[in-house]
């Protein structure tokens, strides 16, 4: 186990800029997930750290040494590949001890691992068999121990479970976060999957370009997103621009172009008044109105999608699409006009 | 496709290509066997007999040639395999001169089994181009016997340098369907150079090497340009032998048996092969 320090990490692959400028310190036995779009550079964050390329600039230690020219195999990272990447000429068993093997580990201990480790997996009876014969689930499992029985400095993940069906990955995911949390390993882990980023993760960081675009628990990052780009990326947003017109205390009365809204800031950095401001809220903090609350919007359904546990809707608040998630009772038709309420503190300023 | 769906129709469209195979290549080996035993002989006469086995089988001569070609047969295998195992490496990884190199080794390709026997021997003869510039500077007194030598390494090089690019596109192909994770996978475990390729790159690419050393084993034990102009003297190769059998001492009976002898050995290396492909592969 060891603590993840990445300076300045700058990667180009010719005239693309992979990685740009990236710094990241990830404690011991911390979880942090990189979340991103497709060519964000989470990937190749990834594979620097593991050695499989080497970064043009900035530095990348464990602990106290410095990794950059390290070649893969003398690293001690454990990686879990988005195709598990399971010797397919190997049995489960060689599969799991090959690292072990590879580190000249005498055969009692082997042994003795890997059978803990299969046991920790629920992999048991699988050892003779090949990885073709084996379910997607068991594939991943399998490359699981074989990642986590060399006892890594660090384990890291690029997109393991994209490969798995929804309830399947819902269930790997928490078998991972409950394996990590045992052993307390030091855990990078790669997705695009914003909820499995959510639910699995101490800190994220969310990557666009090549660059970090905000690092952050996931609470802080899905409530308060710096950034139209890690607001629209992480879960549902109604986007808007609008001036501050007015500060009391900590409320701010923003002019938009549906009308005034009362922002409660806690500990946010809000500008001086007559400043314009992009900020966000989520659709599910949506509410139908009832009398005294806050910031009050009447609008004409546009488009009401019944969901079982929510109605989705599209609201046009004159003229703007506004979206909300609403989990009350009322059955909502297109047509309808509704008053609704946004909580002060659902809203969120961002920065760019 | 089930059995019951084949209709006449799907027979008739094998035809073309299966018909060629059973009426010509099936028929003349039908007749060398029998031709082996006296039967349909081309000198007229059809009568069973055994001697023509007995000839071939008794005669040191013949035996001797089986045991060459088998060991032309099994070096040049296994030295292609050897050769062209680095190169497909190489072009799997990439690299600058990949493309010139790729076109480089084709060349062999396009030349005739006879034509690169002439060319090599050119190259490796008692006065060659290898042993002038080996004696000028003076690396040997004595220019070296490589050509017509008594071994026959003369034999197994020209076999290597003409057949390299066949077996290179096979076992190219075989490392090409190495997905990289799965390098990246053993390097991060800790595998080094070495642990990679002995670990991973060549029991995955065992297919293909296996299918070239069958097919160059079959080439090479049946060869007859390269062994005539660059092998020894005595013994010759048993397509060499066949040829003396037939048109010198004109007992072509005698050399339908080292036509049929050629023949089940092709069908037991095959054997062999399938055995072992299947060992390699495992329980599926």
């Amino acid at each position: 186990m060891s603590k993840l320090i990445i300076k300045n990490l700058t990667k180009k692959f010719n005239e693309v800029l992979a990685v740009d400028n990236l710094s990241l310190e990830v404690s011991d036995g911390e979880f942090v997930t990189l979340l991103g779009p497709s060519g964000c550079g989470k990937t190749t964050t990834l594979r620097a750290i593991a050695g499989f390329c080497y970064p043009d600039e900035g530095e990348i230690f464990f602990g106290d040494r410095i990794m950059n020219n390290v070649p893969p195999n003398k690293r001690n990272t454990a990686m879990c590949f988005q195709s598990y990447a399971l010797f397919p000429h190997m049995s489960v068993w060689d599969n799991i001890c090959f690292g072990l093997k590879m580190q000249k580990i005498s055969r009692q201990e082997q042994k003795k691992r890997i059978s803990r480790v299969m046991g920790m997996l629920g992999i048991e009876g699988l050892e003779k068999r090949k990885p073709g014969q084996l379910s997607g689930g068991q594939q991943q499992r399998v490359a699981l121990a074989r990642a986590i029985v060399t006892e890594p400095q660090v384990l890291l993940f690029d997109e393991p479970l994209s490969n798995l069906d929804a309830k399947l990955r819902v269930q790997v995911r928490i078998e991972i976060r409950e394996m990590q949390k045992r052993l307390g390993i030091t855990t990078l882990y790669v997705t695009h999957d914003q909820d499995e980023a959510l639910a699995i993760s101490d800190r994220i960081v969310v990557m666009n370009s090549g660059h970090v675009e905000q690092l952050g628990d996931p609470y802080t990052i899905y409530r308060n997103p710096r950034t139209s780009f890690v607001a629209g990326f992480i879960g549902l947003a109604n986007i808007y621009q609008g001036n501050i017109i007015a500060k009391n205390g900590n409320r701010y009365t923003l002019e938009t172009s549906f009308g005034k809204v009362t922002i409660l800031s806690e500990g946010q950095k809000i500008p001086k008044t007559n400043k314009t401001v992009k900020f966000i809220w989520r659709p599910e903090e949506m509410k139908i109105y009832t009398k005294g609350a806050p910031n009050r919007i009447k609008g004409k359904i546009l488009q009401a999608v019944f969901m079982g546990n929510i109605t989705d809707i599209f609201i046009d608040v004159q003229g703007n699409k506004i979206r909300a998630q609403i989990d009350e009772p009322a059955k909502i038709n297109a047509g309808d006009v509704i008053e609704f309420s946004i909580p002060e503190d659902a809203f969120s300023i961002l920065r760019g | 496709m089930k059995n019951k769906e084949i209709s006449p129709m799907n027979i008739l469209m094998l035809f073309p290509g299966v018909g060629f195979i059973l009426l010509f290549i099936g028929s003349s080996i039908f007749l060398t066997l029998v031709q082996s035993f006296g039967l349909f002989s081309i000198t007229g006469i059809s009568e069973f007999t055994l001697e023509n086995w007995k000839a071939i089988l008794q005669t040191k001569e013949s035996i001797d040639s089986l045991l060459f070609s088998l060991k032309m047969g099994l070096l040049s295998s296994v030295g292609t395999v050897v050769v062209a195992f680095p190169i497909a490496l190489f072009f799997r990884k990439g690299g600058t001169g990949k493309g010139i190199m790729g076109s480089i080794i084709k060349v062999p390709l396009f030349i005739p089994a006879l034509v690169a026997a002439f060319l090599i021997l050119n190259l490796i003869s008692y006065h060659g181009l290898v042993n002038t510039v080996l004696l000028r500077l003076n690396l040997i007194d004595e220019s070296l016997r490589m050509l017509n030598d008594k071994f026959g390494w003369g034999v197994v090089f020209i076999q290597i340098w003409k057949n390299l690019p066949f077996v290179l596109l096979i076992v190219m192909a075989s490392l090409a369907s190495i997905r990289d994770d799965t390098i990246d996978a053993a390097k991060n475990l800790g595998a080094g150079y070495w642990s990679i390729l002995f670990r991973i790159y060549v029991p995955l690419a065992i297919p293909g090497i296996l299918v070239s050393m069958i097919l160059m084993f079959i080439k090479a034990f049946g060869d007859f340009p390269i062994a005539s102009v660059a092998g020894p003297i005595y013994p010759a190769s048993m397509a060499g032998r066949m040829h003396i059998m037939a048109t010198i001492y004109q007992e072509w009976d005698q050399a339908a048996v080292l036509g049929v002898i050629i023949i089940v050995t092709a069908f037991i290396v095959i054997w062999a092969y399938s055995r072992l492909a299947e060992f390699v592969k495992g329980e599926v």
